[in-house]
């Protein structure tokens, strides 16, 4: 599965399973923290749909962590402060990079996990759609 | 302006501030940064947009230590984003992928995929709910529970919605110039300060992290006269848009490969604004054009105070206030103007000597005069 998606899913899910895929890595090879979890920015660049054109709105603060496995080495970024989850993540990344026999296993979890979170998403839509509005002009 | 230091007052200064501590716990009662959180998001939200640094735990400590100032809140915030090295650029957000939790128009009823009202205080009566004074934790459990049970039994579909913007619509049917993808890298005023002419990326960027109550303020002097743009909202829409970012040495460039890293909540407007254009025959036409807004957090006033600046500024007219680009642009900064105008409280004795001088000589020749 490719970063963007496996990302997603591993952000969006419950953390537990970032940490027992990076467990499983961990207590199979040796793995070497190039950069412990840090703070820092990341400046978010926006379309504006006026005119099409590009700026930025802002930064988001993120927690970054960089590790070694097999000289491969691994990235794990996450907005806030989640020192656990971005060492985690760049566990994993690492993993993959490395084509790890263990991340053959992962993609039958990463899917399980990804229906749940659409399940969950289309549900708190749902909820939401207790708020849709049918206003009505009146003749006066 | 010169400057001339002064010195002394240490002990003063360090008694001051233990009195501001004191000032904070005299009262013995501690408000946790995960109270403020949780109870306190439109100031979170509002911090969080000024100080341009998203973070809401952040924003919650700011709330806590600067008492609820908003303005030394979003100092704290500032200050600190110029700590942190800046470690990414996120790739190209667009707003179509939103997750949209509210969304609203006030030029068409019936808008495609339809209005969600989502939560909104629009539609409440203003009087003070004296139940909040005694407010009881095993009461709200019970109210969530219940509230809970009864969305239970709502359907949800297969897949999550995205929410077509209006204004696509509008373009479709050639009411609305269509404008091609601009990728020019935009100004970053945190890099650079800024140039007049600023640039569209430049004012944008100025516009969002513009102080709630300037930008509202020059949003309502347009308005009101003191500037040409009266726009319909044409959609207002909160929700959490999703960030990626590329990786930062990979030569490759495939998106799917690209870190998601989160998402953030963000208001965004787009306003029409009717203006009067010539044809090729010379003839007067009304047309409309898109105001654009948006900000961190839900903060749908800024937001269309901002979508109002943004067509005044493209739209330059010396006679007003609102449509001159140095006039808006420097003075609706947080930092800048409270900064600026609190410098005032500290010692000015050189500056105030010299006028006073000046004046003492003026009047002592007019009293030789006599």
């Amino acid at each position: 599965m490719k970063r963007r998606r496996r990302t997603e899913i591993l952000i969006q899910s419950d953390s537990s399973l970032a940490r027992s895929f990076a467990e499983m890595i961990t207590q199979n090879h040796e793995c070497q923290e190039i950069v412990a979890p840090q703070y820092g920015l990341t400046m978010i660049k926006m379309r504006e749909s006026a005119k099409n054109s590009l700026f930025y709105i802002g930064e988001v603060l993120v927690t970054e962590a960089k590790v070694e496995i097999n000289n491969q080495i691994g990235i794990g970024i996450v907005v806030g402060m989640q020192d656990e989850l971005a060492k985690h993540l760049a566990i994993i990344d690492a993993a993959y990079k490395a084509n790890l026999p263990e991340v053959e296993e992962w993609n039958p979890q990463l899917q399980r996990a990804e229906q749940q979170i659409m399940s969950r998403r289309a549900k708190e839509q749902a909820d939401l759609f207790e708020t849709k509005v049918n206003f009505e002009t009146m003749d006066v | 302006m010169g400057y001339v230091a002064v010195k002394g007052g240490t002990k003063a200064i360090e008694a001051s501030i233990e009195r501001l501590k004191y000032e904070r716990l005299k009262d013995e009662e501690i408000l946790e940064v995960n109270t403020i959180l949780a109870t306190m998001k439109a100031m979170i939200d509002q911090v969080m947009s000024e100080s341009s640094l998203y973070s809401p735990y952040l924003a919650a400590l700011a709330i806590k230590q600067a008492e609820g100032s908003m303005e030394e809140a979003v100092f704290l915030m500032r200050a600190h984003r110029s700590t942190l090295p800046r470690l990414y650029y996120s790739q190209t957000v667009e707003a179509e992928s939103m997750l949209v939790e509210r969304r609203i128009s006030a030029s068409f009823k019936d808008i495609p995929g339809g209005q969600l009202l989502g939560a909104t205080r629009d539609y409440t009566h203003r009087l003070l709910d004296f139940q909040l004074i005694d407010e009881d934790q095993s009461d709200n459990e019970q109210w969530l529970r219940d509230y809970k049970d009864k969305l239970a039994a709502t359907r949800a579909q297969n897949e999550v919605q995205y929410f077509p913007k209006v204004v696509d619509y509008l373009r479709e049917e050639g009411l609305f110039e269509k404008y091609e993808k601009n990728n020019t890298d935009p100004d970053d005023i945190t890099k650079q300060s800024l140039q007049f002419p600023a640039s569209r990326s430049a004012k944008l960027q100025v516009l969002t992290r513009g102080q709630t109550g300037a930008v509202t303020s020059l949003g309502y002097a347009s308005l009101r006269g003191y500037g040409q743009v009266h726009p319909n909202v044409g959609e207002v829409r909160v929700g959490n848009l999703p960030i990626y970012v590329a990786h930062p040495n990979e030569m490759e460039q495939d998106e799917e490969n690209e870190f998601y890293i989160g998402e953030i909540r963000v208001t965004e407007v787009e306003s029409f604004v009717p203006v009067t254009v010539k044809n090729e025959q010379n003839e007067s036409e009304l047309e409309f054009e898109i105001g654009y807004g948006i900000c961190y957090g839900q903060n749908e006033t800024k937001a269309i105070a901002m979508s109002i600046l943004d067509q005044c500024l493209e739209h330059p007219e010396a006679e007003f206030p609102t449509h001159d680009e140095e006039f808006v642009l420097l003075h609706i900064d947080s930092v800048e103007s409270t900064g600026f105008i609190s410098h005032l409280k500290l010692p000015h004795y050189v500056t105030f000597q010299s006028k006073l001088d000046s004046v003492r000589q003026v009047k002592g020749g007019d009293k030789d005069e006599n």
